[in-house]
Order: structure tokens, then C-alpha cells, then sequence
């Protein structure tokens, strides 16, 4: 088992903190529309999500690339399916590599709250518990229209925020320190012992 | 040669008019029975909690109290009914199965295709039975008959005589 390693709060440098309204609202537009997307693709919802991307909803029309060749240089990951036990630390691992600013799309009922699994012994009761998700987008599988929609709800909310080192911080939830701090040994359960 | 088979798919496609449908700008055009979001028609609604128990998955949440309405004639009998509290889905958990809908003995939920109702929070999720009235706003009329089908029996009840006028058949 790995252990923790701590490493500094990633950062945006002083620009994007304390730039004045205008230039955030510059670089906010660009942050935007170019989401390079990451698809966590799990279960059936992948398959609307692999429908949004094709020609017929097409979001690149919205300014998400599908094309990020690895976690590392994608700003948008969209947990589409059922993230099992198994699959918990590698999705926390991945979400960690991504660089800051990042945004995570919950997309269907199974990772938004585990879904018709919630009380399954092996399903994890929502992605919201490994890692901060912005959007949650409802359906059993939803439409591809509900991934536009959700992806046009996070361009809402792009638009509006100021991203300074206090509020990536924030994002996290209260167990994980910092962002890069997690390890896969945190979010998986030694093998129980017989009794 | 196979370059020129591959150019030939592509002049072919170059031409053709394109597919995509500009959802944000152009609403899309949804079938009428698309399963989008549960609404609730509360004044139908009888607190029976049969939706609520056949939930697969448990994603109904019904309270309700009884209230007792005085007699509306002298000597009459007291009546009770049962006045709906809280009927809450979480969408977060619902599979959208429509059973809920299907066991309905008295029509108080219905498909909506409305399916635009992302949250930043998943709490927001739980559409309490105000929200779940809105969408009511957003269900489409029930498809129309076949051509040669029975009368609904809603309008054939309707047009049959009220029972104790006294009035007898020839």
C-alpha cells in the first residue's frame, strides 16, 4: 500500500487571483469553452455521453474537446456509470492528476447518489463522496440533451467564480486536506478477516 | 484505392445536410411519452403510498395525517380523508422505471419530457410535491385513441344516467 505524500495546494498564480473583473471575465470565457473533456465512462451512461460527442448533439458546438489524451490534460471529467468499490481509488487517482482549474460533471443516477444500487454492497453512494462534483445531471440514463444542458449549468458557473487558492481549497471535502493528498489506501477497505 | 473509396464517402457526406440538432437553440422534439421528469397532480393524490411501495428503488417519500370533516347534514356521519404532507422523489436515485406512474390507481403522477433540471447540489434533487406540481405545467396531452376504439370509459360513465332518478329503461 502507497503511503500519503504530501504535496503543496496547486496554484494559479497571482493572475488569476487578483486579476480585476475584466480580465477574470477573459479568462473565464476562454476557461469555458475550451472544456477539454475526460470521459469516466462506467456503464450505460457512457453510451449517451459517446452520443453527445457524435454528430447528431455534437458538443463541441458548447467548446468541449473530447480528444484530452490522458486525466493530465483534461479540465472536465464527466463520471458517467455505476463507480463500483473496485473502481473508487482509481477515480480519485485520476481526478487527482488533473490540473487545476477542474471541473467533474456527475452524469446519471448511479454516480450521482449510486442510484438503483444504493444499497448494494459493492456500489459506491455517489461519486460526491470520493470527489467534489460541480454538476449533477439526473436521468437513468439522461437524455444527451441533459449532458448539454448540464455542460451549459457549468458554463454558468465558470463564468461567474473567481478561482483563487482559498476556493480549490474549498472544493474539497472536509476529509481530504488538501487535493493531492489522497491515496488509493484512503478510499479502499482492507479485506475483512473471517470471523 | 482505397483512398479513392474513402474520398468518394466523404464527397458523398460533404454535400448531405448536416444532423445535428442545435439543442440549446432549437428545443428539441421529444416524443410525447419520453421519460423525462414525474409529476405530481396533487388534488389526485390520495396518500395511498402504493407508488411509494413499489419503488424499486425506495426513492418516494410520502407523509400524510388524516383530518376529519364535520358532518355537512344534521345527524350525518363524520368523514376522514387523508391530506398529503410531504410527497418528495429523489431524482438522484430514481431509475425512471415508471412504475410509480403504472400503479397510480387514481392518476396523480405523469411523464414530463421535460428533462432540464441539473443542480450544482445534489439535495436539490429531492423535488418536494410543490416542485413535482410545476412540472405538471410540462406533460403533454395523453396520445389519442385508435380510430375504431371503445369510448374512454371517463365519457362513457359521464353520458350514462345518474343512478336514483328514477327514470326506467324502455
Amino acid at each position: 500500500m502507497s503511503t500519503p505524500v504530501n504535496l503543496p495546494m496547486p496554484t494559479l498564480g497571482p493572475v488569476t487571483a487578483y486579476a480585476p473583473a475584466p480580465i477574470r471575465v477573459v479568462l473565464n470565457w476562454g476557461r469555458r469553452y475550451s472544456l477539454w473533456v475526460f470521459n469516466f465512462g462506467l456503464a450505460c451512461c457512457a453510451i449517451e455521453f459517446i452520443a453527445t460527442s457524435m454528430g447528431r448533439y455534437d458538443f463541441m458546438r458548447l467548446g468541449v474537446i473530447p480528444f484530452a489524451p490522458g486525466p493530465r490534460q483534461a479540465d472536465l471529467m464527466v463520471v458517467s456509470g455505476t463507480l463500483t468499490d473496485k473502481m473508487a481509488p482509481a477515480i480519485r487517482r485520476l481526478y487527482d492528476q488533473m490540473p487545476e482549474p477542474k471541473y467533474v460533471i456527475s452524469f446519471g443516477s448511479c454516480s450521482n447518489s449510486g442510484g438503483p444500487y444504493w444499497d448494494s454492497y459493492s456500489v459506491t453512494k455517489g461519486v460526491d463522496q470520493l470527489i467534489p462534483v460541480d454538476v449533477y445531471v439526473p436521468g437513468c440514463p439522461p437524455r444527451p440533451e441533459a449532458l448539454l444542458q448540464g455542460i451549459i449549468t457549468l458554463q454558468e458557473k465558470i463564468a461567474a467564480e473567481r478561482i483563487t487558492k482559498d476556493s480549490i481549497a474549498a472544493k474539497q471535502p472536509a476529509r481530504y486536506a488538501a487535493t493531492r493528498t489522497a491515496s488509493a489506501a484512503e478510499v479502499t477497505r482492507p479485506l475483512l478477516q473471517r470471523p | 484505392m482505397s483512398l479513392v473509396k474513402g474520398l468518394v464517402t466523404t464527397m458523398r457526406t460533404a454535400f448531405r445536410r448536416t444532423t445535428t440538432k442545435e439543442y440549446p437553440d432549437v428545443r428539441p422534439e421529444l416524443p410525447p411519452r419520453s421519460r423525462g421528469v414525474i409529476a405530481l397532480l396533487e388534488e389526485n393524490c390520495t396518500s395511498c403510498m402504493l407508488c411509494a411501495r413499489e419503488c424499486p428503488d425506495w426513492c418516494i417519500y410520502i407523509d400524510s395525517h388524516k383530518e376529519t370533516i364535520p358532518a355537512a347534514t344534521p345527524g350525518g356521519r363524520e368523514r376522514q380523508r387523508n391530506v398529503l404532507d410531504r410527497f418528495d422523489i429523489d431524482f438522484s436515485l430514481c431509475m425512471y422505471c415508471g412504475i410509480c406512474i403504472e400503479v397510480c390507481p387514481f392518476d396523480a403522477l405523469f411523464w414530463s419530457p421535460q428533462f432540464e433540471y441539473a443542480e450544482f447540489d445534489v439535495r436539490d434533487l429531492l423535488h418536494d410535491k410543490e416542485r413535482l406540481g410545476v412540472w405538471m405545467g410540462t406533460v403533454p396531452p395523453p396520445p389519442a385513441l385508435d380510430v375504431k376504439a371503445a369510448e374512454p370509459a371517463e365519457i362513457a360513465a359521464a353520458r350514462r344516467p345518474p343512478r336514483g332518478t328514477g327514470l326506467v329503461g324502455p
